[in-house]
């Protein structure tokens, strides 16, 4: 759901090079810590998770303009350090397809990854006591609403994002000129400046950001929804499957 | 999905890039991507968007198919592009040329090389068990794709599918996708079976073959050097 397609030559070399460096310890870790059997066991695992969220990802919904990630769910059934193994795959196989930049892999690895380990904790934390359905559910509307809070902070910051907000300062813009004009023009009344006020206030702007939470609110309901049908689907055909993540 | 037209353009073509070293196409299309994240100038940009489009055309992969795949980079960065225009418009140009021009990059690279030659050269920088879950990723990645075709195939034909009925239809995509996912996890079971029998320590060996570089690896190597050299001087003409 957070996979924000974020295109080469838009976020700063400070952000993209501190989530590479933090990208590739994060996996060194986890690949290190794969020894023996349980490596030979877990890599084809973490491969065909990966093979799934693409897939996943590639699955209209129809009008809504948000894909599926299911990274949440592949945390739950391949662990946090092969759920976030498989998004770094995910993410590298999409940069290669021009689906997001390439610099910023690492980025994007880290808030699908984030999903997919926080999204395990969650449900192992939450599954022991309200059951697997609704703790899925829990896990993903809570792991889906952080990592995309962190995505719209990091693109905020990163790419200038508060040009679009709904208010903000002409100067913002950097238009010395423009802003000293209105000065010029005299003293504002009160009754005036309430009306620049007002005017300030970019109103087709604000119709969009709102469209933009909706769609967000959509795509995390959506997702949440599939992640709780499959993994009942799981407890009835299948609950092995989510046993590393109920028992740890 | 596209990956499959891409995968066949690597494979199949004949084409001078398509004989040139992995390695010195990585590096390359590295270098390009660079010059563009570097490049301030819309003209300089312009000249790295250019060349892509010049080397596909010359490579024979087809065009429309990277230009279908290209425009999905476009279109994301048409947000971007339009918060930069409120500021300048050659500044929210600049972004969509290099959205634009680092996705047909990467494209030139995965249409003109096989994907186990492109994961042999992350290798040198990649643990064995990443480069790993590269290849079975992309491994599974065809054959789920054609037990998805089915799936839905079947779906339709047993009147699964009704294009009003939304909570009716997640049910049965969820449904779906479990049993592929039940059908994944199998076969993820079964690589690692005959993975083993073949003695799977770890690490797939994947050929690395750089040396030695060709005459169109060096002509390649020079021109992306004169690239590079371009983008870095300032120009005032």
């Amino acid at each position: 759901m957070s996979h924000i397609h974020l295109p080469d030559g838009v976020i700063s070399p400070v952000w993209w090079i501190t989530a590479w460096i933090i990208c590739i310890t994060l996996l060194w870790l986890f690949a290190r810590k794969l020894q023996g059997d349980e490596l030979r066991r877990k890599t084809p695992i973490a491969g065909v998770i990966g093979a799934l969220m693409l897939i996943f990802m590639s699955l209209p919904l129809g009008f809504i303009p948000v894909h599926l990630s299911l990274a949440v769910l592949s945390g739950i059934l391949a662990g946090p350090g092969l759920g976030l193994i498989a998004a770094f795959a995910v993410n590298t196989v999409l940069a290669l397809m021009g689906h997001g930049g390439f610099t910023t892999i690492g980025i994007n690895t880290l808030l699908m990854g984030g999903e997919a380990v926080l999204g395990y904790y969650l449900f192992k934390a939450a599954s022991g006591r309200i059951g697997a359905v609704i703790s899925a559910i829990t896990a993903n509307i809570i792991a889906l609403t952080l990592s995309t809070a962190l995505m719209i902070v990091i693109v905020s910051s990163a790419a200038g994002l508060t040009q679009a907000l709904p208010i903000h300062s002409h100067d913002d813009h950097g238009q010395a000129q423009h802003g000293q004009a209105h000065i010029d023009e005299g003293q504002y009344t009160e009754d005036k400046g309430s009306e620049q006020s007002i005017e300030n206030v970019q109103f087709l702007s604000l119709a969009g950001w709102s469209a933009v939470t909706l769609v967000i609110l959509a795509g995390i309901f959506i997702e949440s929804l599939v992640t709780g049908l499959i993994v009942r689907f799981f407890s009835r055909v299948r609950p092995d499957l989510l046993d590393s993540a109920v028992k740890g | 999905m596209h990956i499959a037209a891409i995968d066949y353009m690597a494979n199949n073509g004949d084409s001078f890039l398509h004989q040139a070293r992995p390695v010195t196409k990585v590096f390359i299309s590295f270098l390009f991507l660079v010059c563009l994240i570097i490049s301030s100038q819309i003209g300089k940009a312009l000249v790295l968007l250019v060349i892509p489009i010049i080397l596909i055309l010359l490579s024979g992969v087809n065009l429309r198919e990277v230009l279908h795949l290209a425009a999905y980079p476009l279109v994301f960065s048409l947000i971007f592009a339009l918060i930069r225009m409120q500021q300048s418009w050659i500044l929210g140009m600049l972004v969509l040329i290099k959205a634009l021009g680092a996705a047909l990059n990467m494209l030139l690279l995965l249409a003109t090389t096989p994907y186990t030659d492109l994961f042999g050269v992350f290798s040198y920088v990649l643990p064995g068990v990443i480069v790993d879950v590269f290849l079975f990723t992309y491994r599974s990645l065809f054959i789920l794709l054609d037990k998805l075709e089915n799936m839905v195939k079947s779906i339709r034909l047993r009147g699964g599918f009704h294009p009003m009925k939304l909570l009716f239809n997640l049910k049965n995509a969820a449904g779906a996708l479990g049993v592929m996912t039940i059908h994944a996890f199998d076969m993820s079971e079964r690589m690692y079976r005959i993975y083993s029998l073949r003695g799977y320590k770890g690490k797939i060996p994947v050929t690395r073959d750089w040396w030695p570089l060709r005459l169109v690896d060096g002509l390649l190597l020079l021109f992306s050097l004169i690239v590079l050299t371009g983008v870095l001087i300032p120009w005032n003409i």
